[in-house]
């Protein structure tokens, strides 16, 4: 948890703050606020009623501070007093913010005020305190009250963050060439301000924006996830029994981008006005400025009645009462019996047992991690834990523990893994798999290929050559990141260290918000870098390894499979299909009396629509025929259809249909199928309203044949959609 | 469309495919897509005499050796039954009883009174579905019941149709479960060529055969020899024109393991018994989910492209989620409630479309808010890929590296011909090198980007030779800065090398088996309980006493191993611990409430014990506590004081002041009650 915080900007609002300096587009105001408006918004979006900040217009055309009647403090206006900032402060101080027609005011004056903001609001609370002054250093300064100034900064513990536009900073590389004298002697005024100062930082402002992109991470406080003891045998029971004080902390916490809440255009302003690109709007309130209300869901609920029409009837929420499903059957539990299926536990920690470390599997890792450290003043268990992490590290083991967090809590069983650092051990915990979280799925080997009759080939068209193997080898080597990187000295580090790296779900939209609070009529901007930077394989690293790279792309010899083949290949010219013992299945069907018939029997309708088109398929009546028979069986099952009994053979058929279609290349019959059933539903001749049959084609995605599935396909992408997303009573 | 059943989404809590959508905004549909994924089991098992007899050899101590092949089937079905509804509770399963002398079908047949005709000597005993309680009972009677069961099992005595048998299935498959991306025809038989005298007769159930093939139903064979009789199964006879290579309705599943059928022995030869036979049989027969993810292009460097298909082996599965249950006035049949929701603009109570949705942030006391559009562009970072940025050595990925369940990939040749052995390559070098590749991650349309790092894992068989766990690369998604936590601070000890030394030995003592942890060593007792429960609640039992827990450590092996070795460590600790405390002279350590306050320093010799009591230091002492409490002033703690005051009186700190205070009180009167 972060504590109080206050920090008042000084911004230099003067007439040179509207040139346009050194080639850059956008004036020296502009850019400024650029770094205002970040912090800012920064600060706003906390939501935290104890960060305040103030805006101190430093060179204003007005003046209107606490000391307006003194001399020397004209042009200073507060267009923020030190607060709580909320989105009506944002949109007033954008419009004050602005280029001014004077170069009077006086920076130190300026300070003076926000060191007056700042001990009126902070009083002798606890509170972080700073001054953040902006300026390009072209107006006057006033030097003689500093050191007043400065003692009082210091014994208050304020933080005086001085940034100029152009200032010379060697150590970021940047000297204004020509500057004028004045600016120059402002420049060292302010320079020597904070070297008086206790904690102050001096730059110049372009190091500042470049590393707006850099996300602050928030630092929470550690909240234990357990405290007590950590067992080796049962202190019940035996005096042979370890046990340790310890407390368990969360070591990773994802980081959840802000969620959305959805809204929608006011129903009296929906008519009338088109969407705008964007708005603001006071927190859920209807009626607000922008039109937006807010969008809640409503829930009903249903259970089947064989008397009710449709065979279900509408229950009331309070009519229900908790329970379970076993199976397809109903297990109620009444109030009384809400615990009856917990697993009685108390909570306790216990070492169960010790693995090898060279043996573990990282894939069994199942959860996020955690930390355990030795309980707060008992020293001697502390020292126990100490030596069971050492012995731990030394061993190259894991120890595997039963945790139950809480009274009642479902055991879990962690790996502990022991961690040391110079002043910092700890064991760290990950959460292992039970029997029922793993899930069988087989796959053959991918050394070697293990052919129907048994025998082990080590020469296939699946298995790497020799060639590709080395060209593979040699690749990865040459792609190695564990010295890419560099420290902060400039020597070789790990490339992309974890701690370097930044979730970009949530600082884009932390930054698309943020931006949008203040430019509101603006496209959101690009990403920033950082978010980005990790998308691909640094330049540098593909350029020294494109030697390998080509010479693996050569041995690997991948060809990308044609769309059109993917689907045949499913289809039936792909596939012999023969059982096991090459029975000649298809001169049967060809001999049996009933099929010879052509006539789909409903009863077994898939099955010999399939086999129609394997024997007719070249044969466009043949094949018109059967989707016609198939259409009707599917019409019929969806109109006699008691609830929605007939309606899962009918979505099965119509992608059968659907499948066959796309394989034979004929788009259009499908298609035709599909738009005369959705104008047959919505006609509703065939039965009842047709919107939950409409309901299981969207779900199942049986939309039409577009052209980006079949290049013989007359309907676009567009016309599916529409078609999909259409209503159904228009 | 307003009337989404949300079921739709949340009903499978088990899932292991769909419901993966955690990070990302609902979707208009259902992602899940194209086709259900569910399972259809149906048993089919043959009742013929020679089925119905007793082995000879039976060994008189395992009953489950003296089981007629007809019961072990019957019982294998009752188990994988009670199996699936815990572990698959929407896959659907039925029995289909051929060969018996009576017949019957599905109950809307029985009006018609063709039922029994359609499929003579085909028993329809458990119809396909979504067992319900009523089912595992019935199935439990037919095995623990041998008078309930002899009046079923009789074996007719004209040849059933094999033909008939296949329809009857394809009729039960085509009407209950339809659209299922996994039907299975599970066929126990000990007759490996029935209609061995007619030809049209075997030919129609080739024929037959081929259309549950066309269907999408597969025949899994469940043959079985009889050793004592002499007679081994021989599936060459008749059952290869029955019996197809691989699913041919879903190219997203994995191919199986190309595994023998090989025929179980009715008598417990080699001491397993056909029960277990069959059961291990059906467990390695799991059926195929779909995958998490088909064809997402694994970038290995730039130009350099295969596709893989992701899958979820290991994910904590939790129990049921309550459902809402309506209890019908006149009934006592409780049922399920099936909820659905509408979007509703909150000020004229409208239902609202999902295109009229506009999403927005809460900031500085309003809201910032975008278009759909704009949202789908903010939130878009390129396409679903895995993309190698480079490679890193594994003891670069610390241990604490986990933010979830890693996910599987392996080679598709779907996308790009030669996936496998490209794949196969970067495999064979990252574990030949131990390394891991740091990849850019999307793993679904609009999902969130994360940075992950790709390791390889070896094929893990178990003794029988059944793989458990398949070779292929693994998908570690890693914490960035801003999820890693802080440590708190803490006062590091060092223990001395003696100490450290006298501790290795009890971690060696105590090793658990190969010095490996094996998942299924240890079913989820708290999940294990619950559905016993639940079980016992649905089919109206007594509640099962007692719980098994095989998660708790076995405490008379530690005592028995390590028990020397801790009291050595325990009288070790005393004495470095005392020299620390010389040496630092800090058993006196000041609190923040300005109190002194000893640390624990004396314990009983040999085995150490620390009370938790002492944990917590900032709660007021208990004769404040007691002054308060008798001026009736306890509300003027704060909250952390109350709790920290129950804390250490073991007692449960929790809830509201109210509730804390209370429990104070009740704490001090329940003392005065005793003293």
């Amino acid at each position: 948890m972060a504590g109080k915080e206050a920090t008042v900007y000084i911004v230099d609002c003067g007439l040179t703050m509207g040139e346009r300096s050194h080639g850059r587009k956008e004036t020296n105001l502009e850019w400024a606020l650029e770094y205002v408006w970040d912090r800012i918004t920064s600060t706003v979006a906390t939501g935290r009623k104890t960060a305040l900040a103030g805006v101190v217009g430093l060179r204003t055309d007005g003046t209107s501070n606490a000391m307006e009647d003194s001399e020397g403090y004209e042009h200073i206006s507060v267009l923020q007093e030190l607060g709580q900032v909320l989105m009506p402060h944002i949109r007033t101080l954008a419009q004050n913010l602005v280029v001014s027609s004077t170069n009077a005011g006086d920076a130190i004056s300026a300070l003076a005020i926000a060191v007056g903001m700042i001990v009126k609001q902070c009083k002798k609370l606890q509170y972080a305190r700073k001054i953040v002054l902006i300026t390009d250093a072209r107006g006057n300064i006033d030097a003689e009250d500093l050191s007043q100034i400065v003692s009082k900064m210091n014994a208050d513990n304020m933080e005086l963050v001085v940034l100029g536009v152009d200032f010379d900073d060697p150590e970021y590389g940047f000297k204004e060439e020509d500057k004028d004298s004045t600016k120059a002697d402002n420049e060292e005024i302010l320079r020597a301000l904070c070297n008086d100062c206790a904690t102050a930082t001096f730059g110049t402002l372009a190091q500042a924006i470049d590393e707006l992109g850099v996300p602050r991470v928030r630092s929470t406080k550690p909240v234990p996830s357990y405290k007590g003891s950590l067992t080796l045998g049962n202190p019940a029971e035996y005096e042979t029994a370890l046990t340790i004080a310890v407390e368990r902390y969360p070591k990773v916490m994802q980081a959840k981008p802000p969620t959305a809440s959805k809204f929608v255009m006011r129903g009296d302003m929906a008519a009338t006005q088109p969407t705008q690109a964007s708005s603001t709007l006071p927190n859920g309130e209807a009626g607000a400025n922008d039109g937006l209300a807010g969008v809640k869901q409503a829930r009903t609920y249903q259970v089947v009645d064989e008397n009710a029409a449709g065979g279900k009837k509408d229950v009331e929420y309070d009519e229900l009462s908790k329970g379970y499903e076993y199976g397809r059957t109903a297990v109620h539990i009444s109030e009384s019996d809400q615990n009856v299926t917990n697993y009685e536990t108390t909570a306790s920690f216990d070492i169960v047992g010790f693995v090898d470390k060279n043996k573990y599997e990282r894939y069994l890792d199942i959860d996020r991690s955690n930390l355990i450290v030795g309980a707060k003043h008992e020293d001697k268990t502390t020292m126990a834990l100490s030596s069971l992490i050492h012995s731990l590290y030394e061993l190259e083991s894991y120890a595997v523990a039963r945790l139950v967090a809480k009274d009642n809590k479902g055991p879990r069983l962690q790996l502990l893994a022991p961690h040391i650092e110079p002043d910092f051990e700890c064991l760290y915990d990950i959460e292992l798999p039970f029997a029922e979280d793993v899930r069988s799925y087989r796959f053959p080997p991918l050394d070697r290929v293990v052919t129907v009759s048994g025998k082990t080939l080590s020469v296939h068209r699946n298995l790497p050559s020799d060639e590709l193997q080395d060209a593979m080898s040699s690749l990865v080597d040459s792609m190695d990141l564990s010295t890419f990187g560099k420290d902060d000295e400039g020597n070789e580090a790990e490339y992309a260290p974890l701690d370097e790296t930044y979730s970009p779900m949530l600082h884009r939209i932390n930054q698309v918000t943020k931006h949008r609070a203040v430019h509101q009529n603006d496209d959101p901007p690009e990403p920033y870098e950082i978010l980005t930077r990790y998308a691909h394989p640094p330049a540098e690293l593909v350029k020294q390894s494109h030697k390998q790279l080509d010479r693996a792309i050569k041995a690997a010899d991948v060809k990308k499979v044609p769309p059109k083949a993917r689907g045949k290949r499913f289809g039936r010219k792909g596939r012999e299909e023969k059982p096991l013992s090459d029975l000649d299945v298809g001169a049967l069907l060809a001999t049996d009396p009933k099929r010879n018939t052509k006539r789909i029997d409903p009863k077994n309708a898939i099955p010999e629509f399939k086999q129609f088109l394997s024997t007719g398929a070249d044969d466009l009546a043949a094949v018109q025929d059967a989707v016609k028979q198939l259409k009707n069986i599917i019409f019929d099952w969806i109109k006699h259809s008691f609830g929605d009994s007939g309606y899962g053979k009918a979505v099965e058929a119509i992608r059968v249909m659907r499948e066959e279609m796309n394989d034979l290349d004929r788009p259009a019959m499908y298609n035709d199928v599909m738009q005369e059933l959705k104008q047959k539903l919505a006609k509703e001749e065939l039965g009842g309203d047709g919107r939950e049959m409409w309901f299981l084609i969207r779900k199942n995605r049986l939309g039409l044949i577009a052209q980006a599935e079949s290049s013989e396909s007359e309907i676009t992408e567009g016309d599916a959609n529409d078609f999909m997303n259409g209503k159904l009573h228009s | 469309m307003t009337d989404l059943p949300y079921r739709n989404k949340t009903a499978d809590p088990s899932n292991h495919g769909g419901g993966e959508e955690e990070e990302e905004e609902e979707d208009d549909i259902d992602d899940s897509g194209y086709k259900t994924q569910k399972d259809a089991v149906l048993f089919a098992i043959d009742v013929s005499k020679s089925m119905l007899q007793t082995p000879t050899d039976a060994d008189p101590k395992k009953p489950d050796t003296a089981l007629c092949p007809t019961l072990a089937a019957l019982k294998c079905a009752y188990a994988l039954m009670q199996q699936r509804i815990i572990s698959n509770p929407n896959d659907m399963m039925g029995i289909l009883l051929f060969g018996t002398e009576k017949s019957k079908f599905q109950e809307g047949d029985e009006e018609t009174g063709r039922g029994g005709l359609q499929y003579p000597h085909c028993y329809l005993l458990t119809d396909l579905d979504v067992p319900a309680a009523a089912d595992v009972k019935q199935l439990r009677s037919m095995v623990e019941d041998e008078e309930e069961a002899s009046k079923l099992l009789q074996a007719s005595t004209e040849e059933v149709s094999m033909a008939n048998v296949l329809f009857c299935a394809n009729q039960i498959f085509t009407t209950k479960a339809p659209n299922f991306s996994s039907r299975r025809l599970f066929l126990v038989t000990d007759n490996d060529y029935p209609h061995a005298a007619n030809r049209d007769a075997r030919n129609s159930a080739a024929v037959r055969a081929k259309d549950l093939y066309d269907l999408g139903v597969t025949i899994e064979l469940f043959p079985i020899s009889h050793p004592d009789r002499g007679y081994t199964f021989d599936r060459s006879r008749f059952y290869n024109d029955i019996v197809y290579s691989a699913t041919p309705s879903d190219p997203d599943a994995p191919a199986p393991l190309s595994s023998d059928i090989k025929a179980a022995n009715a008598s417990a030869k080699d001491g397993i018994s056909l029960l277990q036979a069959l059961l291990s049989s059906v467990a390695s027969r799991a059926a195929p989910r779909r995958a998490l993810f088909s064809n997402v292009a694994f970038e290995i460097a730039p130009g350099l492209k295969i596709s893989v298909k992701g899958f979820i082996i290991l994910k904590r599965q939790e129990p049921r989620r309550t459902s809402y249950i309506y209890l019908p006035s006149d009934s006592d049949k409780p049922q399920v409630a099936v909820g659905s929701s509408t979007l509703m603009a909150e000020d004229t109570a409208r239902s609202v479309e999902k295109v009229e949705i506009r999403k927005a942030y809460k900031f500085g006391g309003e809201t910032v808010s975008f278009t759909m559009e704009e949202m789908a562009k903010i939130r878009n970072f390129g396409d679903p890929i895995i993309r190698i940025i480079g490679f890193k050595p594994m003891d670069m990925l610390p241990i604490w590296a986990n933010i979830k369940h890693n996910t599987f990939i392996y080679p598709s040749e779907e996308e790009y011909v030669g996936s496998t052995r490209v794949f196969s390559a970067l495999q064979q070098k990252l574990l030949k090198d131990k390394l891991f590749g740091l990849a850019w991650f999307i793993p679904r349309k609009n999902a969130v980007p994360t940075l992950a790092a790709v390791y390889p894992g070896t094929e893990k068989r178990n003794e029988e030779g059944e793989q458990v766990m398949p070779p292929g690369l693994w998908i570690k998604p890693l914490p960035c800065a801003d999820d890693i936590r802080e440590p708190p601070e803490t006062n590091s000890i060092k223990a001395p090398d003696e100490l450290i030394d006298s501790m290795r030995v009890i971690v060696q003592q105590l090793q658990l088996p190969k010095a490996v942890y094996d998942p299924s060593k240890y079913p989820n007792p708290s999940l294990q309980w619950f559905y016993k429960i639940l079980q016992a609640l649905a089919l109206e039992e007594d509640l099962p006493e007692t719980p098994e827990d095989k998660t708790l450590p076995r405490w008379k092996q530690i005592h028995r191993r390590a028990g020397p070795y801790v009291v050595e460590f325990g009288e070790m600790l005393e004495k470095h611990y005392a020299e620390w405390q010389r040496e630092n002279k800090s058993s006196v350590h000041p609190t923040t409430n300005g109190a002194a306050k000893r640390s624990q320093t004396s314990t009983a010799s040999g085995a150490k014990k620390v009370k938790t009591e002492d944990v917590e230091d900032e709660g007021p002492s208990e004769e404040q506590m007691l002054a308060a409490h008798q001026k009736g002033a306890l509300a003027k703690f704060t909250n952390p004081q109350l709790k920290a005051f129950l804390a250490s009186k073991g007692g449960r700190a929790s809830g509201k002041k109210a509730d804390l205070v209370e429990a104070v009180t009740g704490y001090f009167e329940t003392r005065m009650n005793v003293d």
